[in-house]
C-alpha cells in the first residue's frame, strides 16, 4: 500500500487540500496579528459565519451567489466587530483580547444555533466542479483541486500585493513598527481596519469553500480554530510565509501522521508545536528577524 | 504582594459561613450545585495562583484537572489503590506534568506564553483522547468516593460530599496563600512585575516559574479528583481547552490576582448558569456578553470592583497602602 505511487498522490493532494483550508485562515489572523498585536480568537467564528452564509444564500442564489456575497457578509461584520469591540482593545494587552474574544466565541455558538438550528447543513458542489479527476494515476474530487488551486491563487495575489504595491510596503512597514509608520505618514488605523476587514473575509472565504466538503456545524468554528492557532504559532506570528510553512506542515503532518502513524496522530502535531515553541519560541520564520 | 484585607477575610468568613449553613439546609439538587462550586472553586483558585499572580495565563488547567481526574480513576479501579493513595498519586502526577509545562513554556511570555499551554493542553486531550486505556470518547466510570466511614462519615450521601469538597477548598485555599506568602510566592509577583529585575537578583528563573506551576497543577489535579468522585464517570471533555478558558472566565469574572475573588466568581458562575439554563437553553451567548462587558468595563471582576471601591473611599495613606498590597 505505502508503496504505491498512487497512495502517495492522493494522500499529498488530501494533505494540500488541508493545508490550503488552514492558509486561508491563517493568514487573515496572522496578519492582523502582525499588523495590529491582536489575537483574535473568534477568527474560526468568522469561518462558520462564512460557512453558514455561503449554505444559505446557496439555496437562494446558488452556489456562486454564496461563494461571492458570503466573504463579503463575513467582511461586514469584522467591520461591526472592529468598531465596536477590537479597536477599542487594541492596546489591552494579550489577556483582554483572548478573553473578549472567546466571549465573543460563546457568542457566535449560540447565536448561529438560534438563527440555523443544531442540525448540520450539507451544500452540494457546484455543478462545474462535480465528479472526479483522473490524475497520476489517482482519481480525486475535482472539487477538492478546486480548493487546492484557490489556496494557490490567493497566496499569489496576497504575494504580490504584499511584496509589489504600496499599500503592501504600507502593511510591511506597520509591521516593523507602526508608530514609525505613522510618522511616515502612513494612516495607521485605516491600514488597520483594511487588514482586519480583508482578514475577514478570507475566513468567510475558507467558509464558503469548505461548506461542501465539511458539514456546516455550530461548532466548527471551535473546531478550526486550535489547528489555525498552531498554524501561526508554528510559522511565526504575523507572517505570510509563516502562513504557508504553517499550514503546509499542518496539513502534512495531519494527513501523513492520519495514514502512517494513526496511534500517535493527534499527539503528533502537538508534539511538534512543542518542539517549534521550545527550539524557536518566536515560530519558524517570524515576521520580525 | 498578597494580604489578607479585612475585605478578604469578611468575604473568606461568609462564603464560609454561607457555604455550610447552605450544605445543613439544601436539599439534593442544591447539594449538586454546591459540590460542582466546591470543585470549580478549586480549580479557579489555582488558575489565579500562576494567572492573578505570576501573570502566567494558563490554557491549559483544564487539562492538568483532567489528567487529575483521570490518574485518580484508574489508579484506583485498576490498579486497585484506595481513595486516599490514589489521589495522592492523581496530585503527585499533575503536579509533575506542570512541573515540565511550566519548565518548558517558561521562555514564552504575553500570548506565546498563552498559545504554548494551550498546545500541551490539546496534546493531552488528544492523548486521553485516542488512547483505549482511558476508554477514549466514552470515558471511563466508577471512580470511588474515599471511604471515611472508620470516623463516622458516609461520602456517599450528598450533604458529607458537599461538605467534603468545602473542605478540600479551605486546603486548597490554605496552600494558595501559603505558597504566596512565601519565598516562592513572593519572586512569582516579582517576575510578574519584572522579570530582568528578578533575574539580576540571582534567581533561577525558569525553577521558580515551574514550581509555581508544579503547585498550581497540583492543586487542579485535586479539582480532577473531586470532579471524578462527585459525577463518578469522567469524559475527555474534562481536558478540553474549553474548560481551561471557562475556569480563565470565571477568574476573570471574580477578580484576577485577589484569590478570593475567584471564589466569588465560582459562586456566581455555578448559580448563574444553572438559573439562565432553566430559562434559555442559550445560556453561553449570556456567559460570553458579560464577559465581554466585564472586560471592557476594566474593572477586575466582581470582587475586584468592590475592593477598588472599598480602597478609594478610605483616606489617602490607607488607599495607598492598598495599593502597596495588590
Amino acid at each position: 500500500m505505502t508503496a504505491d505511487l498512487g497512495f502517495w498522490v492522493l494522500q499529498t493532494l488530501n494533505a494540500l487540500q488541508l493545508s490550503m483550508l488552514l492558509f486561508l485562515l491563517s493568514v487573515g489572523l496572522t496578519v492582523i496579528f502582525g499588523l495590529m498585536h491582536f489575537v483574535n480568537l473568534a477568527h474560526g467564528s468568522l469561518y462558520a459565519f462564512g460557512a453558514y452564509m455561503a449554505a444559505s444564500l446557496a439555496g437562494v442564489l446558488g452556489y456562486w451567489g454564496g461563494f461571492l456575497l458570503a466573504p463579503l457578509a463575513v467582511a461586514a461584520l469584522g467591520a461591526v466587530l472592529y468598531f465596536t469591540l477590537i479597536r477599542s482593545q487594541r492596546r489591552a494587552g494579550p489577556m483582554a483580547q483572548v478573553l473578549i474574544t472567546f466571549g465573543l466565541i460563546f457568542v457566535a455558538v449560540d447565536a448561529t444555533r438560534l438563527i440555523w438550528g443544531d442540525l448540520p447543513i450539507g451544500i452540494a458542489v457546484p455543478a462545474v466542479f462535480e465528479g472526479q479527476l483522473a490524475l497520476l494515476g489517482v482519481t480525486y474530487p475535482i472539487y477538492r483541486l478546486f480548493i487546492i488551486a484557490l489556496g494557490l491563487a490567493v497566496l499569489a495575489v496576497l504575494t504580490l500585493v504584499l511584496t509589489r504595491t504600496q499599500v503592501g510596503a504600507m502593511i510591511r512597514a506597520g509591521v516593523d513598527n507602526d508608530q514609525m509608520a505613522a510618522c511616515l505618514g502612513i494612516n495607521v488605523e485605516r491600514m488597520f481596519f483594511l487588514v482586519f476587514v480583508v482578514g475577514c473575509a478570507l475566513a468567510g472565504l475558507a467558509g464558503a469553500v469548505a461548506a461542501p466538503v465539511l458539514s456546516v456545524t455550530p461548532d466548527m468554528g471551535l473546531q478550526i480554530l486550535i489547528p489555525t492557532l498552531i498554524v501561526i504559532v508554528i510559522g511565526g506570528l504575523g507572517s505570510l510565509k509563516g502562513a504557508v510553512a504553517g499550514s503546509l506542515i499542518f496539513g502534512f503532518v495531519q494527513t501523513f501522521g492520519a495514514v502512517l502513524l494513526p496511534t500517535f496522530n493527534s499527539v503528533l502535531i502537538y508534539a511538534l508545536l512543542a518542539a517549534v515553541l521550545v527550539i524557536r519560541p518566536e515560530g519558524l520564520l517570524p515576521a520580525k528577524g | 504582594m498578597f494580604a489578607h484585607t479585612p475585605l478578604r477575610l469578611t468575604t473568606l468568613t461568609l462564603l464560609a459561613i454561607g457555604s455550610l449553613a447552605y450544605a445543613f439546609v439544601a436539599g439534593f439538587f442544591g447539594l449538586e450545585i454546591l459540590a460542582e462550586i466546591a470543585i470549580l472553586a478549586i480549580l479557579v483558585i489555582a488558575l489565579d495562583l500562576v494567572a492573578g499572580f505570576g501573570g502566567m495565563v494558563s490554557l491549559c488547567h483544564g487539562a492538568l484537572m483532567g489528567v487529575g481526574a483521570y490518574a485518580f480513576t484508574v489508579a484506583a479501579n485498576e490498579a486497585g489503590l484506595g481513595a486516599f493513595p490514589a489521589m495522592m498519586l492523581a496530585v503527585a502526577l499533575s503536579a509533575a506534568l506542570a512541573f515540565v509545562i511550566g519548565a518548558i513554556c517558561a521562555r514564552s511570555i504575553g500570548i506565546y506564553f498563552i498559545m504554548a499551554t494551550l498546545a500541551f493542553g490539546q496534546m493531552a486531550y488528544s492523548f486521553v483522547f485516542q488512547s483505549p486505556l482511558f476508554g477514549g470518547d466514552d470515558g471511563l466510570s466508577g471512580a470511588p468516593r474515599p471511604d471515611l466511614t472508620a470516623i463516622g462519615i458516609d461520602l456517599t450521601d450528598s450533604r458529607a460530599f458537599a461538605i467534603y469538597a468545602i473542605a478540600m477548598v479551605a486546603l486548597t485555599y490554605l496552600v494558595a496563600a501559603a505558597t504566596l506568602r512565601s519565598g516562592l510566592g513572593r519572586s512569582l509577583v516579582g517576575l510578574h512585575h519584572n522579570e530582568k529585575r528578578l533575574r539580576a537578583l540571582g534567581l533561577t528563573v525558569w525553577r521558580a516559574k515551574a514550581t509555581a506551576f508544579a503547585i498550581s497543577g497540583a492543586l487542579a489535579g485535586l479539582a480532577g479528583c473531586l470532579a471524578a468522585q462527585h459525577t463518578q464517570y469522567i469524559s475527555p471533555g474534562l481536558l478540553s481547552w474549553t474548560v481551561s478558558g471557562e475556569a480563565l472566565v470565571v477568574v476573570i469574572l471574580g477578580g484576577l490576582g485577589t484569590l478570593v475573588g475567584p471564589i466569588v466568581g465560582a459562586v456566581l458562575f455555578v448559580v448563574l448558569k444553572h438559573e439562565i439554563s432553566a430559562i434559555t437553553p442559550y445560556w453561553h451567548a449570556i456567559v460570553g456578553l458579560i464577559l465581554i462587558a466585564v472586560v471592557m468595563s476594566r474593572a477586575n471582576g466582581v470582587f475586584g470592583f468592590v475592593e477598588a471601591r472599598m480602597a478609594a473611599r478610605k483616606s489617602k495613606p490607607v488607599l495607598q497602602k492598598a495599593n502597596a498590597d495588590a
